[in-house]
């Protein structure tokens, strides 16, 4: 299937010996020795010009076809979520080249645009302007999306009065009511309290089968299986292994993968 | 029942691909991706413009009613310390130039934190960091044209040619004023994402600058030391504007001087931040 794939999509994400440098600029941290900052970030501490460097991600040759379904495998710190954001256009490679041909929608964390003071009917219409460019189709959106986050009234209250949960869901409805053609997630853009995650399961389902092309970082082999069919596996900012998603899960639980993670 | 997302009518979406590597250019492709995007930055200002005075009986009436008590206040105060001869006259110079004053004021104290406000988004969202300048641009902007618009109805009273020279010869100032508050700001907040103790600097030299300008005081009141006003980048950034507006006259060198530095002070600003656009997620 991958090889279909491979043979005849477009490509939409070419990666060749991209580097990801990133700085850190305060004074505690230049003061933590290399052993700490790998524990954290997976990368390795250098030092340019005056402050520490980490090199969150090193030496990614990779490319993704259009309809292709990526799993991201990796421990915390391995360099899942810095990817999604090079390839989303939030980092940008300090080397190497990152060719991007179709706009990638990332949704790594529970993050509105518009300020705290503002109402969930007001984030839902900054939403929709951001996507359309224009507000022809959104009281159909609108709807569906105070439908589904069961906000009610509250809804044309300011966010700052929102408990997290209900900023999650509201998030949640928003972030998925608009299909997209290259969607990276984190898992750890949840959908809210328990209950409301298994209210919001055959939509977040339905969503991530309608995007074209998706990546998908998460712990969870289950997940992942359900909707990738090839899996990047990451250790310190490096794809150390690309292949078929079963190929890749077993080759990241195997004691091969556990022996070079504790070297 | 709840709509599946698929089932929601999509219409035209525009090239998001496109529009995102706009900012990403030079200052042209930056200004391009701002006309683009101007739906979406000039509603959440505008909404924000509006959710400040929500719970308030006058609303943004607020705006015009603080400017209109302090100039009332500080013209009886300082036309007694300067005697001055013609208090409607000072009332109007202080009036028209305070408002401009704290417009600006406002704009480069609110600049160095800006792109620390929005840290969550910057390292989650793709939508570059010129959006956030946009949209705080845009907060300013409504908050100087409505906060003007009356402290010059209230002063009208005093002067009645000064909405009309406002038609007739403000808008050249007008629109230079505008495009000052835009890059000066982002300037600011860009030095002082990388700076930290710039933000410590940035309310002392107001504080001094607005001594420095002749606000309180008549130009003429310098005497020898009138040359300091040229000097002064802030003060000439609305002069051309007051001096257009009180006296009637269109100002066109000092305008025609000001639009160039703007130019440039745009240029600069945007080049400053394409520039800093790769490190600005790890420096907030």
């Amino acid at each position: 299937m991958r090889d279909d794939h491979t043979v005849e999509a477009e490509p939409v994400l070419e990666l060749e010996h991209v580097n990801l440098e990133i700085p850190v600029f305060s004074s505690e941290s230049r003061s933590i020795g290399s052993v700490f900052l790998r524990t954290l970030t997976g990368g390795k501490l250098k030092r340019d010009r005056g402050h520490a460097c980490i090199d969150a991600l090193r030496d990614l040759n990779v490319s993704i076809k259009s309809g292709e379904r990526i799993a991201l495998i990796g421990h915390n710190g391995a360099g899942k979520s810095t990817f999604l954001r090079l390839i989303s256009g939030i980092y940008q490679p300090s080397s190497g080249v990152l060719k991007v041909h179709q706009f990638v929608y990332p949704m790594i964390s529970r993050s509105f645009i518009t300020s705290p003071e503002l109402s969930g009917f007001q984030a839902i219409k900054a939403h929709y302007l951001t996507i359309h460019g224009n507000l022809q189709g959104f009281s159909v959106f609108a709807q569906n999306v105070i439908d589904f986050c069961g906000l009610g009234d509250f809804i044309y209250l300011p966010i700052k009065g929102y408990s997290q949960g209900m900023a999650a869901r509201l998030l949640f409805a928003m972030l998925t009511g608009i299909p997209h053609q290259c969607l990276a997630i984190d898992e750890g853009f949840g959908a809210g309290d328990s209950r409301f995650v298994e209210a919001a399961q055959n939509r977040l389902d339905r969503f991530l089968e309608t995007a074209g092309t998706l990546l998908l970082a998460s712990h969870s082999d289950s997940l992942l299986q359900r909707f990738c069919e090839r899996g990047l596996v990451f250790h310190q900012g490096r794809i150390v292994m690309d292949a078929d998603l079963n190929e890749a899960l077993a080759f990241y639980h195997s004691e091969q993968f556990t022996e070079i993670s504790h070297v | 029942m709840n709509q599946s997302p698929s089932s929601i009518p999509h219409n035209h979406i525009p090239d998001l691909l496109k529009l995102w590597q706009l900012s990403q250019q030079s200052p042209w492709g930056q200004l391009r991706f701002a006309w683009h995007s101007r739906r979406v930055w000039w509603f959440t200002a505008t909404a924000r413009t509006k959710a400040r005075y929500v719970r308030t009986k006058l609303g943004n009436l607020w705006l015009g009613l603080t400017n209109l008590l302090s100039i009332a206040a500080l013209a009886a105060v300082y036309g007694t310390v300067f005697k001055v001869e013609n208090f409607r006259e000072y009332a109007v110079y202080l009036g028209v130039g305070l408002v401009l004053w704290n417009s600006l004021s406002g704009a480069i104290g609110s600049a160095p934190q800006l792109f620390e406000q929005n840290r969550d988004s910057i390292n989650n969202i793709n939508l570059p960091p010129l959006f956030y300048a946009l949209e705080e641009w845009a907060f300013q902007l409504q908050t100087f044209l409505q906060s003007f618009a009356m402290v010059l109805l209230g002063l009208t009273l005093l002067q009645h040619s000064l909405l009309l020279n406002v038609l007739v010869y403000g808008l050249p100032g007008i629109l230079n004023f505008a495009v000052f508050l835009f890059w000066l700001p982002l300037l600011v907040c860009l030095v002082g994402a990388r700076f930290k103790d710039f933000y410590q600097l940035v309310p002392i030299v107001l504080q001094l600058v607005f001594l420095l300008s002749p606000i309180l005081y008549m130009k003429s009141n310098l005497g020898s030391m009138n040359w300091i006003t040229s000097l002064n980048p802030l003060y000439n950034s609305f002069s051309p504007l007051r001096d257009s507006v009180i006296h009637g006259h269109p100002a066109v060198h000092a305008n025609l001087i000001q639009l160039i530095s703007n130019l440039i002070g745009l240029y600069v600003s945007l080049v400053f931040l394409r520039k800093e656009r790769k490190i600005l997620p790890f420096l907030v």
